[in-house]
């Protein structure tokens, strides 16, 4: 009989095998099948696919990447991918297009280069960098996918050609590093929290929702001043007021509070698996954005698309969910809104607990609703109407995957969680799918195909 | 039994002693001790100590983790009420890839075994007596195993004639690129049947990357259930657990249907005591930035339900962020433990603190936390003045009294650096009373028991754990503060429920409590 020790030992083989399995996967996934050298050597799109596995890791195991700081990281990465890949697949720079972007390193006319190499040269540096201060695992896994990515992307490749790609790929990372700097969001301290926020004093106004000392003050005050990419700044796609804040029964702000409050009170199965599925809490998750690159992902690994495309779509989706929450962020504190378990608490019920955590920060529009929107007007813009898929990016936490007629009944499913959770109003999902839906114009519209 | 949960809590307090000023003197240099927890990755959580008596002459004795390094025993070689002096000495138990340590009469033959919680295979020692280890894994069924053992809780299941052991283990460590997630199996190794060594151990799954454990009698039901502190870097899907561990049953998750309510955390330590004076334990869990104080909800009708109120930010022992140094980031928190420091009656919280390993998101100088109980039940900050806002690596540590003079002292292990040691040199501290528990049978210590002190019209209470805390356990003597009284009234409530009888003592002295008979006086051999 086994005993929990010999399982236990299988369990590890099991594991120390499957980097091998993963590098297995990713040569045949990768290999062209009429070059026999580049069998043992994946292709630009799996270096770019396994750097993103990576970077879904480092989103939740970051404490400082909380959903907006995650969304740069996004848009950054997704950027230096496609400047990495827009040379062997004859695209058009970004640079130009997005604020602030300057033109960056070009290749040699006539000297050859390895698209695998690049890729993996101007991942790393991006990953390194924009994950810099992960903690100690992190920070071994990138060296360690780093170490065994280089080395077999350059296998078989002659040292000139190898050591002019990885310059071209670090050169091209290092390009939009510093164009980073600068945008308002490249510092973080205290995870987002200021340390001298003053609260607004107004009926209405948004109050501390936890008992965590540190979330007396709400999440990046100031990160909708930030430079946004590619829509001209935060307040390019400006949303109404929300309803006349109003404790009376039958005004409107009470009305959507206790739609809030009745809805959870009779809350079904399938809404609460709903509110959990897309809670996407920071550190426990990849985070709403991580999310939704998950699922651009999956599909662009079931398409096996080649490494233009997924470049020009992570840059794009990066871009449009970046420039959401500096939008959604520039709106919360126009508005500077109280969350629903502080109204509900106050007017209506005052022992009332929501199923979701409530995020440290004003309640409209939803952030989850904006980037949404966002996201699902950029993949619909790819992929097209109707397209019909499923999401499993919260598969290792015990969830089924669920599956949607398209990305627009993904992004509402997504923005209604949170009226189910608790933690938003009516009008903070609806006007932040339209907000979203603004924003993702700005990054559809980027010319990427020459 | 019942308890009242609606005892006044402020009848627990009013008649405290007027609070001294804790003072601590850092005496790492002259003490004797020099230990470092070494180590990279592997050892980037752990580094524990154990502190026990096995000389026999009542002084706790220290054993130090050493991560990649041999582990190191030290005897204590204190004056009574002096200075904090120890010896190196060889003990047999200076094993290498050792992460922590907890002591435990395992055989019930009245000498203090001990349990390495080690990255490989852990270790049982059996004691034998003059601070001398060997190895018993063979001799008492016991499996290492093959993991990175982190964190360690003991109980005797009714009847039991062994103990079970309770093992925590963190992240699959051949795991280089893709860890998250691959947390590994729990261990419990229960009695085999009437036999004095160990079945061959049961899987605790699902199992989230253990950093504490802690067997307590949560809702005093004479039966201790597993609250197990996860480590939610590495875990998906996880979160904190309470197990049922019943005799003869297979171990059950508590389940949201009988209460339990979700929480996800940096679990890295608990400290458990009664500071509500209900008669039932709070839980002060230690994570990264807030850390948490759980107090049982009181049920309006019905059966006591594993439901917890967070007052942390209440009582002010959020601890998040460092409070001198001038560091912005926020804390990360390890060991954790009640003790009262200054002997007013009202336990104190000592927390650990230490950068996981250059983590700039989080303080670098990371000052240990002192959070000294006010009379209103909330706390106030006294590690910079009380001298013990180390700035370096805390991770296990002990608040023992190591000069039997009834302040209690101080050791903490660090990472990359020496272990320190403070004395307590409090000046105007209150009176006190320290008890050690004996009973005849296999479990000798009377782990599981709670005792009783009542001061006054307050009843102050503890459970004698063995367990929790961040990779460091201690057994020997039970320390309550007593404020100006000169005398309390003691009695033991031992594992079995039996209720001993209250009995008056003189305030500061050392009695040992043993089961049936009156306490017996005991004072420090003059040295």
């Amino acid at each position: 009989m086994l005993t929990v020790h010999d399982l236990s030992r299988i369990a590890n083989e099991a594991r120390v095998n499957r980097f091998r399995q993963f590098l297995a996967v990713l040569i045949l996934i990768g290999a062209p099948a009429t070059v026999a050298v580049a069998q043992e050597r994946p292709a630009a799109d799996q270096i770019l696919h396994n750097w993103y596995r990576m970077v879904l890791e480092l989103v939740r195991h970051t404490p400082t990447y909380s959903p907006p700081v995650a969304s740069r990281a996004f848009a950054y990465l997704g950027v230096i991918a496609y400047e990495a890949a827009a040379g062997g697949a004859d695209l058009v720079s970004l640079s130009g297009q997005l604020n602030g972007f300057e033109p960056g390193p070009v290749r040699e006319t006539g000297a050859a280069y390895d698209e695998a190499i690049i890729m993996q040269a101007a991942m790393a540096f991006a990953v390194r960098n924009f994950f810099g201060n992960t903690g100690p695992t992190g920070q071994r896994a990138m060296k360690a996918m780093e170490a065994q990515l280089s080395q077999v992307s350059a296998a078989g490749v002659p040292d000139a050609i190898a050591a002019r790609s990885v310059e071209f790929g670090e050169a091209i990372g290092a390009h939009v590093l510093d164009w980073s700097q600068d945008d308002g969001g490249a510092v973080v301290e205290n995870m987002g929290f200021p340390f001298d926020h003053a609260l607004n004093s107004r009926p209405g106004a948004w109050a501390p929702t936890s008992l965590v000392a540190q979330q007396q003050a709400p999440l990046l005050p100031r990160w909708g001043e930030n430079r946004s990419f590619a829509m001209p700044t935060g307040a390019s796609c400006p949303l109404p007021a929300p309803p006349a804040y109003s404790e009376k029964a039958g005004s409107d702000f009470h009305a959507e509070a206790l739609e809030v409050y009745e809805t959870a009170k009779t809350l079904t199965p399938e809404q609460a698996t709903i509110a959990r599925f897309w809670s996407d809490d920071p550190m426990l998750s990849p985070t709403p954005p991580g999310h939704w690159i998950s699922i651009a992902m999956d599909i662009l690994q079931d398409r096996k698309a080649d490494a233009g495309e997924r470049a020009d779509l992570l840059a794009r989706l990066g871009v449009a969910m970046a420039d959401a929450f500096i939008g959604c962020w520039h709106a919360k504190y126009e508005f500077d809104l109280i969350r629903p378990v502080t109204y509900i608490r106050r007017v209506i019920d005052p022992n009332w607990q929501p199923i979701l955590i409530t995020p440290p920060f004003p309640e409209y529009p939803s952030g989850h609703s904006t980037q949404s929107g966002a996201a699902a007007a950029v993949l619909t813009a790819h992929f097209g109407e109707d397209f019909a898929f499923e999401d499993a990016t919260h598969v290792d936490e015990g969830f089924d995957p669920r599956r949607f007629s398209d990305f627009w009944a993904a992004a509402e499913e997504a923005a209604m969680s949170r009226l189910y959770g608790g933690i938003h109003f009516r009008a903070a999902i609806e006007r932040g799918l339209d907000q979203g839906r603004c924003i993702g114009a700005h990054a559809t519209a980027l010319k990427t195909v020459q | 039994m019942v308890f009242v949960l609606s005892i006044a809590l402020f009848t627990g307090v009013a008649s405290a002693h007027a609070q001294a000023i804790p003072s601590f003197v850092e005496e790492t240099d002259a003490s004797g001790i020099d230990s470092v927890f070494e180590g990279e990755w592997e050892f980037m959580v752990g580094g524990g100590v154990a502190v026990f008596d096995c000389s026999g002459d009542g002084f706790p004795d220290v054993f130090l983790a050493g991560g990649s390094a041999p582990a190191r025993f030290y005897r204590n070689a204190s004056e009574a009420g002096g200075e904090l002096r120890f010896e190196k000495a060889r003990s047999g138990a200076e094993f290498d890839e050792v992460a922590g340590a907890y002591p435990l009469d395992i055989d019930g033959d009245g000498v203090t075994d001990l349990v390495l919680l080690r990255v490989g295979e852990n270790v049982v020692l059996r004691g034998l007596g003059d601070c001398r280890f060997e190895r018993a894994n063979e001799d008492w069924g016991f499996e290492g195993g093959d993991a990175w053992s982190t964190a360690f809780a003991a109980t005797w299941e009714r009847d039991a004639i062994f103990p079970t052991l309770a093992i925590g283990n963190y992240v699959d460590r051949n795991e280089q690129m893709f860890p998250w997630g691959s947390c590994t199996e729990n261990w419990l190794h229960r009695p085999a049947a009437g036999e004095r060594r160990f079945d061959a151990p049961l899987p605790l799954t699902p199992s989230h990357c253990a950093l504490s454990m802690l067997f307590t009698d949560w809702n005093r039901s004479g039966t201790p259930a597993l609250r197990v502190s996860n480590d939610r870097e590495y875990y998906k899907g996880g979160q904190e657990q309470l197990w049922h561990v019943r005799a003869g049953e297979a171990p059950a998750l508590y389940t949201p249907e009988e209460g339990w309510q979700r929480l996800r955390i940096w679990g890295m330590g608990i400290a458990s005591y009664d500071l509500g004076f209900d008669g039932y334990p709070d839980y002060f869990l230690t994570s990264m930035a807030d850390n948490k104080l759980q107090r049982l909800v009181p049920p309006e009708a019905g059966e006591m339900l594993p439901r917890y109120d967070d007052i942390a930010f209440a009582k002010g022992v959020t601890a998040h962020r460092p409070y001198t140094g001038g560091e912005i980031q926020p804390s990360t928190a390890w060991h954790a433990q009640f003790e009262d420091v200054n002997n007013d009656g009202l336990a104190d919280l000592f927390i650990a603190k230490g950068n996981v390993w250059e983590m700039p998101d989080f303080a670098r100088k990371d000052p240990n936390n002192l959070l000294i109980q006010k009379p209103d039940g909330t706390f106030g900050e006294a590690g910079d003045t009380a001298g013990v806002a180390s700035m370096l690596t805390g991770r296990g540590a002990a608040l023992v009294d190591f000069n039997l003079d009834g302040l209690v002292d101080l050791v903490v292990v660090n990472r990359h650096d020496r272990a320190q040691i403070w004395r307590n040199t409090s000046e105007d501290a209150g009176r006190w009373v320290q008890m050690k528990l004996e009973q005849d049978g296999p479990n000798r210590d009377a782990v599981g028991a709670w005792i009783e002190v009542r001061r006054g019209d307050v009843t102050m209470r503890r459970e004698a754990t063995s367990g929790g805390g961040h990779v460091s356990g201690q057994t020997g003597w039970w320390h309550f503060g007593l404020g100006d009284r000169d005398e309390a009234e003691i009695r033991v409530i031992w594992p079995d429920g039996a209720e001993g009888d209250w009995t008056r003592v003189a305030a500061d002295g050392f009695y040992v409590l043993a089961r049936d008979t009156e306490p017996v006086a005991w004072k420090p051999n003059g040295r």
